[in-house]
């Protein structure tokens, strides 16, 4: 049997999985509406919208992560990154700044930051999952210093319209901007040289390095791209609600590594890939939802960020293990 | 500096004090610090500010003491932020239920189970590196976090609207014992004891080995396992003390206040000197670094440097950390 | 082969030296190898085969001599452009990228040259094809046998247009029929003008299918000839004969009875280990490097998971589980890698030492310092290592006083057993001869040795007994003092 159907059915199997829970998922929520005292509004074409906008912003970050997942290396300051592309994205504008000249700058702002992240993980061989934090610290810092804790915001119809603007029914442009991304992004990884290397990076560095490619600069590139993939969802985000705020939030960059993890990639490196980390966030996405539409009683109503969390964890040791059993194979 | 387990004090000689400054920029950056603000800010020189210094050797020493020895055997632990949100919530609520000494007590032990927690999701992972731990602990700091949130709906609790006794929590905020304050006693306590365990006892000395050398030591016949268990739970004990005390201070339980905690005492310990990497520290490293770190934000403080700045001060100070221990590994290892 | 008139050789390598730390790996090698000439190289663990390799390929740098490949003088190249010059060398841990598919592997950072993904499979499968391999190009790397990752490898050598090949124990994990397959490749590569460097300690392929034989012992080229012109018997002579430089003390005369047996031991690699060890002898482990040695200690010390153990101690059944559970058997383990698995750099000496004991010297949960500064002294006196004092830091100590420390810590426990891996690797001969009197006394004080060495005049020197271990099968037992160098070293050489 032709091994490239055997192979493409064995990675689908094991996003099979992810499938299956997102598809779980979907018949709980359909069951629960049976019941009257549990309806929710879930299956409304609003949620349904709803979920694809929120779940464009982290996918676009998700693609960025992908990319340094697969390298070997993780970045943790997207959060922040986010964050702060948003509140200078919006202050440019509100400035009178041209709005593609805005968005220029922000993620330039995203390739500058990238390129540090780059300099001191790749470059000086340290920690980057220590030291992206520590940006994601910075960076939320100087959002707050520049917008004093408030969120900023703008009336700038235009920009504005960048993401909400609806042109495929009710699906706005931000939309159609993270098919754009994905779409890029899965190309790159899956037929240019620079993606390819990516994945030898990740998977073996030292045979990676002898076979002459530069493994510097490519992990140093997926620290680049990732910059520029949050700065993007900054502005996005920004556009979406015509305002942000320098507190992006700790879970995000955690939530964004887990939703790629579950998808398929590891932390380690060398597995992963763009439609991978989509059905990973779509799932971790759908649940979140799930759970909040469910307004269970008001006892219990955050337990749904506990259970996230716990299942968050699961997945990580999970990882851990899996690499464990192999190792130890006797 | 010299060695881990070579005491500090002890006779001085000029020799050996000029050595110490030399191999511990740190101590001349304490001391330009000390210099820079009292020039700039003469207040700094004064009682009240050494007193205001002195309170402030609150939280973050305790939950700093806590990190010293899991990074001392090269791992990490970023979930201290979530246990003491949690310890918090918990200890302030059950106040009126328990009363004030075991509602403390129920506390700690929840702070000694978080760190249970996380050694046994650890060890069964089979986490070998850093960076697998990293992630674990991580992940943990939510779930801890979210059960913080869900144990009191996010509603911040009053230690003032107590209506059983709380003269425990008065005492360690504004108690005194001679001329320190019950937290100071309580710090001193616990420097004490972590120093004695970390220099005279097997446990001490098999977390710096693990953090040396695991294979090494594990081939020894130094048990890894129980090393761990003892990092993670000493962590989550200590970090339950500071919730504790951070109560005390701040007279409320926030199910959100201990998550600047985290980066913050893993600050407090690498710039202090203990390598990120394991194998070298010690717990008195770590509160020279605490020192430098409370001294600059006072100095910041008094400067008008807004504390968003002072917030991105850290993080850059963070990564400098990082990266000149990460330098330092490398010269010493060539 | 016929040669009328002297052709240019492929590849000329003279006068090559390389020294490690303590250790003089090549010396004055000088060797040629010629277009279509399947050149096989022997020698024992250590002769300086892969250090020779490896400055071939690139990995290291000569420290001195000539290397000229297809006329050029070959100095300080990486391991990328020596595979561009047509020099390709596959290793006996393959080169490959386990998460990434073959035609990946094969074209591995060329994959736009190739216009890709469709152009690299294809191309990909065309080199396979041209060496009878059917394996899918769209397969992982991880998903394949040893002998199909080898196949890649040699696709990946000939995508480089390589001249030569040089080949490292390919043959150690392959079953008889994918040697055969190997072999065919090799033929079919030879005619096609591609000299072959084939590294193996299976005399029966030199014979089987090499041209000619360079046989390498100590850093030194001992002798290159034709194959047809040497029998087997003179090949292993050259491999194992020696001027003595060391000396031994006389072999330990009292031996008890048995105290442990191995009746049984599998892992992956270990099949169905037995083995005895008595009261008071040295048992010396013999095998080729691979063969399974390290493994068996390990494994019987706890170090390692273990498919099945059954362990006898006096008769009686134990399980060790863990390094802990070893050491209060009464069990004691030199690692073989001093630097990654025995050092604890940096620590003191003292720290080293008393590592073994320390839950001796602990007194409810304290250590007691003044004994362990005793424990110290004592070895350090009674193992005459050099060092100004306990407190110092390890890692400013030389090689085989390191080692000595590390010795201390073990013997400090009084052990029952007591392993060696490997005991006198980088140590001068002095200090061996030092380490050599301590074995004794440690035997002669009722203690029991293990003894695992790539010298193999110390195995013979220093051991009552003998067993030698094969593709991880114990499969012969002999007594040094009667059995010949030569013979012990057949039965390890032996094709499984």
């Amino acid at each position: 049997m032709n091994s490239r159907v055997v192979r493409a059915s064995k990675s689908a199997l094991s996003v099979q999985k992810a499938f299956l829970a997102i598809v779980v998922v979907v018949i709980a929520m359909a069951l629960f509406n049976v019941n009257p005292g549990t309806k929710s509004e879930f299956f409304t074409e609003l949620n349904f919208v709803d979920l694809l906008k929120s779940s464009s912003i982290f996918l676009i970050l998700a693609m960025g992560e992908t990319f340094v997942l697969i390298g070997g290396g993780v970045d943790l300051s997207i959060g922040g990154m986010m964050a702060l592309s948003g509140v200078v994205v919006i202050m440019l504008i509100n400035a009178g700044v041209p709005i593609p000249v805005a968005i220029a700058l922000c993620l330039l702002l995203g390739l500058a930051v990238g390129a540090t992240n780059a300099f001191i993980s790749v470059y000086q061989r340290t920690e980057p999952f220590i030291i992206t934090l520590g940006m994601g610290v910075v960076l939320t810092g100087i959002g707050e210093q520049l917008t004093n804790a408030h969120p900023v915001s703008t009336g700038d119809l235009n920009f504005q319209n960048i993401a909400n603007l609806q042109v495929l029914g009710p699906v706005p442009v931000l939309v159609v901007v993270m098919l754009a991304v994905v779409g890029v992004v899965y190309w790159i990884l899956r037929s240019t040289s620079f993606g390819r290397n990516v994945y030898a990076v990740g998977g073996d560095y030292e045979v990676a390095k002898y076979s002459g490619i530069n493994v510097l600069r490519t992990k140093a590139a997926t620290y680049l791209i990732c910059g520029v993939t949050a700065a993007l969802a900054g502005v996005m985000l920004a556009s979406q609600l015509s305002s942000a705020s320098s507190i992006a939030g700790d879970p995000v960059p955690l939530f964004v590594v887990c939703a790629v993890v579950v998808g398929g990639t590891s932390v380690a490196g060398g597995i992963g890939g763009a439609i991978k980390s989509t059905i990973g966030l779509v799932l971790l996405g759908i649940l979140t939802n799930a759970f909040n539409m469910l307004r269970i009683d008001s006892l219990v109503s955050y337990l749904p960020t506990a259970l996230l969390g716990v299942i968050i964890v699961s997945i990580l040791w999970l990882d851990s293990y899996g690499r464990k059993r192999r190792r130890e194979s006797v | 500096m010299s060695s881990a387990t070579e005491p500090i004090v002890g006779r001085v000689s000029s020799q050996r004090a000029i050595n110490l400054l030399r191999n511990n920029p740190i101590f001349v950056a304490i001391a330009l610090l000390v210099i820079i603000t009292s020039l700039v800010e003469p207040k700094f020189l004064t009682a009240a500010n050494f007193d205001n210094i002195l309170r402030q050797f609150g939280t973050l020493i305790f939950a700093a003491l806590g990190m010293t020895f899991v990074i001392m055997a090269g791992f990490l632990d970023l979930s201290i932020g979530g246990i003491i949100s949690l310890v918090a919530v918990v200890t302030v609520t059950l106040i009126d239920k328990v009363g004030q000494g075991p509602a403390i007590l129920i506390g700690i032990s929840v702070g000694l189970l978080c760190g249970l927690i996380n050694s046994a999701l650890i060890i069964t992972s089979g986490a070998l590196s850093q960076a697998e731990s990293l992630f674990i602990t991580f992940g943990m700091s939510l779930v801890y976090g979210a059960v913080a949130l869900m144990y009191v709906q996010g509603v911040t609790q009053f230690l003032t609207y107590s209506t059983t006794d709380i003269s425990i929590f008065n005492a360690i905020n504004s108690g005194g014992i001679g001329f320190l304050s019950v937290s100071a006693v309580l710090f001193l306590a616990c420097l004490a004891v972590l120093y004695v365990i970390e220099r005279r006892t097997y446990l001490g000395r098999a977390v710096v080995l693990t953090g040396g050398n695991k294979v090494a030591a594990r081939l020894a016949g130094i048990p890894i396992t129980r090393t761990i268990v003892f990092i993670y739970a000493v962590s989550g004990v200590m970090s339950a003390i500071g919730a504790v005390v951070l109560v005390s201070r701040v007279t409320l339980a926030d199910p959100t206040m201990g998550t600047p905690y985290t980066t913050q005492a893993i600050l407090a310990v690498v710039v202090g000197g203990t390598a990120l990497a394991g194998g070298r520290g010690s717990v008195l490293w770590t509160v020279v670094g605490t020192l430098l770190l409370i001294l600059l934000n006072n100095c910041l403080n008094l400067l008008g440097v807004s504390s968003y700045i002072q917030f991105v001060l850290r993080g850059v100070i963070l990564i400098l950390a990082i990266w000149l221990d990460r330098v330092k590994q490398d010269s010493v290892s060539k | 082969m016929v040669v009328t008139s002297a052709p240019q050789a492929l590849l000329s390598i003279n006068d090559v030296s390389k020294a490690f730390p303590g250790v003089r790996a090549l010396d004055q090698v000088s060797l040629e190898v010629f277009g279509g000439v399947v050149h096989g190289i022997v020698g024992e663990n250590g002769a300086g085969k892969s250090t020779l390799m490896k400055i071939l390929s690139g990995v290291y740098e000569k420290d001195s001599g000539e290397i000229v490949f297809e006329g050029h003088v070959i100095d300080k190249i990486t391991p990328f452009e020596s595979m561009k010059l047509g020099l390709a060398i596959i290793y006996q841990e393959l080169n490959l990228v386990n998460t990434m598919t073959v035609g990946e592997n094969i074209f591995l950072g060329r994959f736009s040259e190739l216009g890709g993904r469709a152009g690299v499979h294809s191309k990909a499968r065309t080199l396979l094809q041209s060496i009878g391999s059917k394996v899918d190009t769209y397969k992982l790397v991880s998903e394949l046998s040893v002998s199909d990752k080898q196949m890649v490898e040699i696709a990946k050598a000939l995508s480089f247009d390589s001249k030569l090949i040089i080949m490292d124990e390919p043959s150690s994990s392959l079953t008889a029929d994918e040697i055969q397959e190997l072999i065919q490749i090799i033929h079919d590569l030879k005619s096609k003008g591609i000299a072959i460097i084939y590294i193996t300690h299976k005399l029966d392929e030199i014979f089987g299918f090499c041209d000619v034989v360079t046989v390498m012992r100590d850093g030194h080229v001992i002798a290159t000839r034709d194959v047809h012109d040497i029998t087997r018997n003179e090949m292993i002579s050259m491999m194992v004969g020696r001027t003595i430089e060391n000396e031994y003390p006389p072999r330990p005369e009292a031996v008890g009875e048995t105290i442990l047996e191995i009746k049984g031991m599998n892992t992956k690699k270990l099949r169905d280990i037995k083995l005895t060890l008595r009261k008071g002898e040295i048992l010396g482990l013999v095998g080729l490097v691979g063969s399974g040695r390290t493994e068996l200690v390990r494994a019987l010390f706890g170090a390692d998971k273990v498919a099945r153990k059954s362990v006898f101690l006096d008769g009686k059944p134990i399980t060790v589980k863990s390094p802990i559970d070893a050491i209060n058997f009464s069990m004691a383990m030199v690692p073989e890698d001093r630097k990654l698995q025995g050092l604890l750099l940096g620590f003191s000496v003292e720290q080293n030492i008393s590592l073994a004991v320390l839950a001796r010297l602990t007194k409810r949960g304290f250590i007691d310092a003044k004994e362990e500064g005793a424990v110290s002294d004592r070895q350090i006196k009674a193992l005459n290592i050099k060092t100004p004092s306990g407190r110092t830091k390890i890692r400013t100590l030389s090689g085989g006083n390191q080692q000595k420390a590390i010795l201390g810590r073990w013997l400090e426990m009084n052990p029952r057993v007591l392993i060696l891996d490997e005991p006198t690797k980088g140590i001068d001969v002095g200090a061996k001869y030092e380490i050599y009197l301590l074995m004794k006394k440690i035997v002669e004080g009722g203690g029991s040795i293990i003894l695992i060495s790539s010298e193999l005049p110390e195995v013979l020197h220093m051991s009552n007994r003998v067993n030698t271990i094969n593709d991880g099968r114990i499969n012969g037992e002999f007594d040094p003092s009667i059995a010949s160098a030569d013979e012990i070293m057949a039965k390890a050489f032996e094709f499984a």
